[in-house]
């Protein structure tokens, strides 16, 4: 074989014909590197921008960082509604080793289904998907097995969950949140934005098993803003457990309550029965009923309790005063070719507040006759009625009050005393306030303060109130309201140590259907305490009851207004001991006549009561009857003792610092006292 | 006989460049393994690269003409050895590819490659006529076609692919009838729709067309030439820079180092650094052309011819699959792709262009 290569031909070199097939083959092969080229042309500069961006696309991934929702608390601090961080699981499809295990793995320890979650991880992973939630808001327990595991390829992300830690308390006006943590009810829905705060965002290099491997770009969240809120959690429990009781004694539909501050309106507590857990979804259409804000959301017939704004507009702007003899007959009254019934019986001829004490109707009529159609409107648009007062919260109702134009010719006659009008709760407070804080309408409100995390918080303004009453009208009203408290329909209102003046009212309720008034009552009180300086205006509406607002509300009123004022700290104004005489049935009788129309015999069918002797009059309480509030006396010189008692007839509360003489005192004596203030008088 | 043979004589502008060619390859496995699990490719290389160069040397040393003469015996040996990696081969992706080696997975695959070359040259060379006849078309045809079933088998579609331009290269510069082309032509377009439904495998038959469209399976067969296509496109003039090819560095582009090296290469040094390496293997082959014109004998043309038509195939054939022009069979870029049996069977052949040139100095 050595000598292969020493043959003849093969050191020939064939010089014709192979450089030809070579330049073709050559110039095959340059074409083909011409074509590659041109192809690398096409990609790296005509269309460099649309592979950066693919690669861009596919290599940066924005991740969201969710802002913490903001807390809601009552007005010393208490939470009502915060959230808490949980965990969530996810997995990396991508990164998942053995989907078949890991979904086993996952199933036993937080209780999914296998099969399921097999087919989602392997979905993902067919996708390219490099995210998948496993399970969200899991429980500590959940979680502390799942990490004991240590799973590599198992993620925790933080989420946050709503918790109403004083669930149900005030949860009409707190609201809830849907699972996006979005509110859907109460003040987490109006206040939803706020609450919220904004969402931030990460950009991220991701590699192709969709780990994070750089940042590019952070925007930071920003945390939603707490709120504090005008609520006491300690009047609103007294407040709910109060109207519970008793709209399951009465056998309510509904009800509501509002405890509000009738300076500066803010709402103390607020309540609609029947209530709900925020803290569970709803499930039967019962429990989307129970979400309804009854105070400010269902407006009712208000029924008697509306006289007062009859009586006001009277005393405002026409020459009544409460002695003006008003001739109630004997029990019906014509207008227009139709009669009008008293609830019980004929009062014959009774003063201006005597009408009020005992919801006379016909009297009513007849002095809103007096203020006359226009003025009366004028006045109840003045108190707010007919236009939403504002409050923070989703679905307020206005109300309705109808324009002149519409009004028939008995209108006034069924306005007077409250029909063909309906309120809101909260319009009532509203009202009342007017009267009890000497004539200034203000606004309700339920926001306190917004504090956005890391700040100090913001008081929320205050809008200035507007003069609708002059000061003396409210000064009357409330000694005629005190009044109806005090030897009228609202004797069960009465509070030991305490003045107090309100208004009953059970408005019946209008049938749709059958077209005509059932003898079912929307049975109010509202009103105020203590008369002389009211620190509190609570209004009480249990809807759907068989019994008369005297019966039914005014007792939640006596309740609440008990401990309200205890908790707020305003002295008694009345010794303790002037225990109030129980109230009779009778007495309680004011219901407005809603059908002008209605044959006299179907009065027979409200319950009949006994007539008793009215009771008789307690001097303690009109002793203290005073203009405005209490005139703070001088204590100086005196002893400790003469003080206590000088103080304690004055209905002035003292706080006794040192022993001896009194040599000193704050605020100084003449000045007026506001509610809840004490003297501080200082002994050597 | 003078057997004088100087170091000076040595293709030194042919070695520049192949090493030139090599260090841009391994400064592109260094950037595209770095933090994977490949992250010691690069000096793996260098000694590849090294030993490879001594290959070169040794064989560049030996009379091409003594391997000529027992390239029946060496065709034998590799037939043997590739049914034995059938049988015995360490696999990998369902495949079985090379012989287990103590630290060195031998694949006999690339280095059949030289031994076709030798083969094919042998076998043009001891032709008695002008032309190749239709007989020994037939029988060269049959000689190439053992060897390069046996490595379809494995399955290694495209390295068996490779074997058939050595064959091409050499008939065409033998000559050949125009009548034996237009017959080779018919065979082939009936044998090519048999081929594609008895012989391929569903996942090859994905690879050969998905290039055309790759939208159709962007998760799946389309993924790799999209993702290629991206990262050279991304690349734009200047490119990305070393490490700072995105595509590359997080792993987007499928093994940077092997058969997609040129997409990571492109993407990080864009179409100047391109135009570059595409330059230097224009030069390569032109250099190893010379070597052909300027061969002794007939035979040693052959052989640089088979080594030219070899490294061009894979050029073109990687590139076109880089570039989204060609189907995705997993043909290595010559000295640049990672791997030891590639590296060494490629300076083997240069060994052998450098033996044809060292001859002619000699007698």
């Amino acid at each position: 074989m050595r000598g292969w290569r020493r043959d003849g031909f093969a050191g020939e070199v064939h010089a014709g014909t192979p450089s030809n097939r070579l330049l073709l083959l050559a110039l095959l092969g340059l074409l083909w590197a011409v074509l590659i080229l041109c192809r690398l042309v096409y990609l790296q500069i005509v269309s460099h921008e649309t592979y950066s961006r693919l690669a861009d696309r596919q290599q940066q991934r924005t991740f969201r960082i969710e802002a913490s929702r903001g807390a809601i608390l009552d007005r010393s601090g208490h939470p009502l509604a915060l959230s808490v961080p949980v965990n969530s699981v996810c997995v990396n499809p991508l990164r998942v080793p053995d989907p078949v295990l890991a979904s086993d793995i996952l199933a036993r320890v937080l209780g999914v289904d296998r099969q399921e979650l097999l087919e989602k991880i392997e979905r993902a992973k067919a996708r390219g998907s490099g995210f998948l939630w496993v399970k969200r808001k899991i429980t500590p327990e959940e979680s502390d097995r799942l990490r004991s595991l240590k799973l590599e390829w198992v993620e925790f992300r933080k989420e946050s969950q709503r918790h109403y830690p004083s669930a149900p308390l005030a949860s009409h006006v707190v609201g809830t949140v849907d699972f996006q943590e979005r509110g859907n009810l109460g003040l987490e829905q109006s206040m939803d934005e706020v609450l919220a705060g904004r969402a931030g965002s990460v950009k991220m290099v991701t590699d192709v098993l969709q780990r994070g491997v750089e940042h590019m770009a952070t925007d930071a969240a920003e945390p939603g803003v707490n709120i504090t809120l005008t609520i006491d959690e300690r009047i609103q429990y007294v407040v709910e457990r109060e109207l519970a009781a008793a709209c399951e004694r009465h056998r309510a539909a509904s009800g509501s309550v509002v405890v509000m501050n009738p300076y500066e309106g803010d709402i103390l507590a607020m309540a609609s029965w029947p209530p709900f857990d925020p803290n569970e979804p709803p499930r039967t259409p019962k429990d989307y009923q129970a979400r309804f804000s009854h105070p400010v959301s269902i407006p009712f017939e208000p029924g008697s309790v509306f006289k007062i704004i009859t009586l006001a507009a009277a005393l405002d702007s026409t020459n009544l005063r409460p002695d003006t003899l008003i001739d109630c007959g004997n029990g019906t009254f014509r207008m227009y070719g139709r009669v009008i019934h008293e609830a019980s019986r004929g009062y014959g001829t009774i003063t201006a507040a005597e009408v009020l004490a005992k919801s006379s109707n016909i009297g009513a009529i007849q002095i809103g006759l007096k203020v006359g159609e226009k003025r009366l409107l004028e006045y109840i648009r003045r108190f707010g009625f007919g236009k939403r007062t504002g409050l923070p919260l989703p679905a307020e109702s206005p109300g309705t009050v109808r324009d002149l134009k519409y009004w028939g010719k008995t209108s006034i006659g069924s306005i007077a005393m409250g029909h063909e009008i309906s309120t809101t709760a909260v319009q009532l407070a509203q009202a009342c306030s007017v009267i009890a804080n000497g004539g200034v309408l203000v606004k309700p409100r339920l926001i306190l303060a917004r504090q956005k995390p890391g700040e100090k918080p913001v008081a929320e303004p205050v809008e200035p109130p507007r003069r609708i009453l002059k000061p003396e009208t409210a000064i009357t009203m409330r000694r005629m309201m005190e009044g109806v408290v005090l030897n009228g329909t609202g004797k069960a209102a009465r509070l030991p140590g305490y003045t107090s003046g309100g208004k009953t009212g059970s408005a019946q309720i209008f049938d749709r259907t059958a077209k005509r008034y059932t003898h079912l009552y929307n049975g109010s009180f509202v009103g105020f305490a203590p008369v002389t300086n009211p620190a509190v205006v609570i209004s009480v509406t249990l809807n759907g009851t068989r019994l008369y607002g005297g019966v039914v509300a005014a007792p939640v009123f006596k309740a609440i207004a008990m401990e309200t004022l205890r908790l707020l700290g305003v002295p008694y104004d009345v010794p303790e001991t002037a225990a109030p005489e129980p109230a009779t049935e009778e007495e309680t009788i004011d219901v407005a006549i809603a059908s002008l129309s209605r044959p006299p015999d179907d009065i027979s069918a409200a319950p009949a009561m006994p007539a008793p002797e009215p009771a008789p009059e307690t001097p303690q309480a009109t002793t203290f009857m005073l203009a405005a509030g209490p005139v703070v006396p001088s204590f100086e010189g005196k002893t400790v003792r003469a003080v206590l008692e000088e103080s304690f007839a004055a209905g002035v509360p003292v706080e006794v610092i040192g022993s001896g003489v009194a040599r000193a005192q704050l605020p100084a004596a003449g000045s007026p006292l506001g509610p809840g203030e004490r003297v501080r008088v200082y002994f050597k | 006989m003078s057997t004088y043979r100087s170091v000076r004589d040595l293709d030194w502008t042919l070695l520049i460049i192949t090493l030139l060619i090599c260090g841009l390859g391994i400064l592109q496995i260094y950037s595209a393994t770095r933090d994977t699990r490949w992250e010691d490719a690069w000096w793996k290389q260098i000694i590849w690269v090294a030993g490879g160069l001594v290959v070169m040397w040794i064989v560049s040393q030996i009379d091409y003409h003594s391997l000529l003469s027992n390239a029946f015996l060496f065709y034998f040996l590799s037939v043997i050895a590739l049914a034995l990696v059938l049988m015995v081969g360490g696999s990998a992706f369902g495949a079985r590819r090379w012989i287990e080696l103590p630290g060195f997975k031998l694949q006999i695959s690339e280095f059949v490659k030289t031994v076709i070359i030798l083969l094919v040259a042998r076998y043009l060379t001891e032709l008695k006529s002008d032309r190749v006849e239709g007989r020994d078309l037939l029988k060269l045809g049959g000689l190439v076609a053992v060897p390069t079933v046996l490595v379809m088998k494995q399955p290694d579609l495209g390295t068996a692919l490779t074997y058939l331009p050595i064959l091409g290269i050499g008939v065409l510069l033998a000559g050949l009838r125009w009548q034996y082309w237009v017959a080779i032509a018919i065979i082939l377009v009936l044998v090519v729709p048999l081929g594609w439904h008895f012989v391929l495998k569903d996942y090859q038959k994905a690879r050969l067309v998905t290039f055309l469209d790759p939208g159709q399976d962007p998760r799946g067969s389309g993924y790799q030439v999209i993702q290629s296509k991206i990262a050279v496109g991304a690349g734009g003039m200047w490119g990305r820079g070393v490490t700072k090819g995105t595509q590359t560095q997080l792993r987007f582009l499928p093994v940077p180092h092997t058969d997609f090296i040129f997409s990571a290469f492109a993407e990080e040094h864009g179409f100047v650094g391109v135009v570059v390496i595409l330059g230097l293997y224009f030069l390569l082959l032109m250099q190893i052309v010379q070597n052909a014109q300027m061969a002794p004998d007939r035979s040693g043309m052959y052989v640089c011819m088979g080594v030219a038509a070899l490294l061009l195939f894979h050029i073109l054939v990687n590139i076109g699959m880089v570039v989204g022009r060609m189907p995705v069979t997993g043909i290595p870029l010559p000295l640049m792709t990672y791997g030891g049996s590639n590296a060494l069977s490629f300076f083997l052949m240069l060994g052998l262009v450098n033996s044809v040139r060292l001859w002619r100095f000699v007698s």
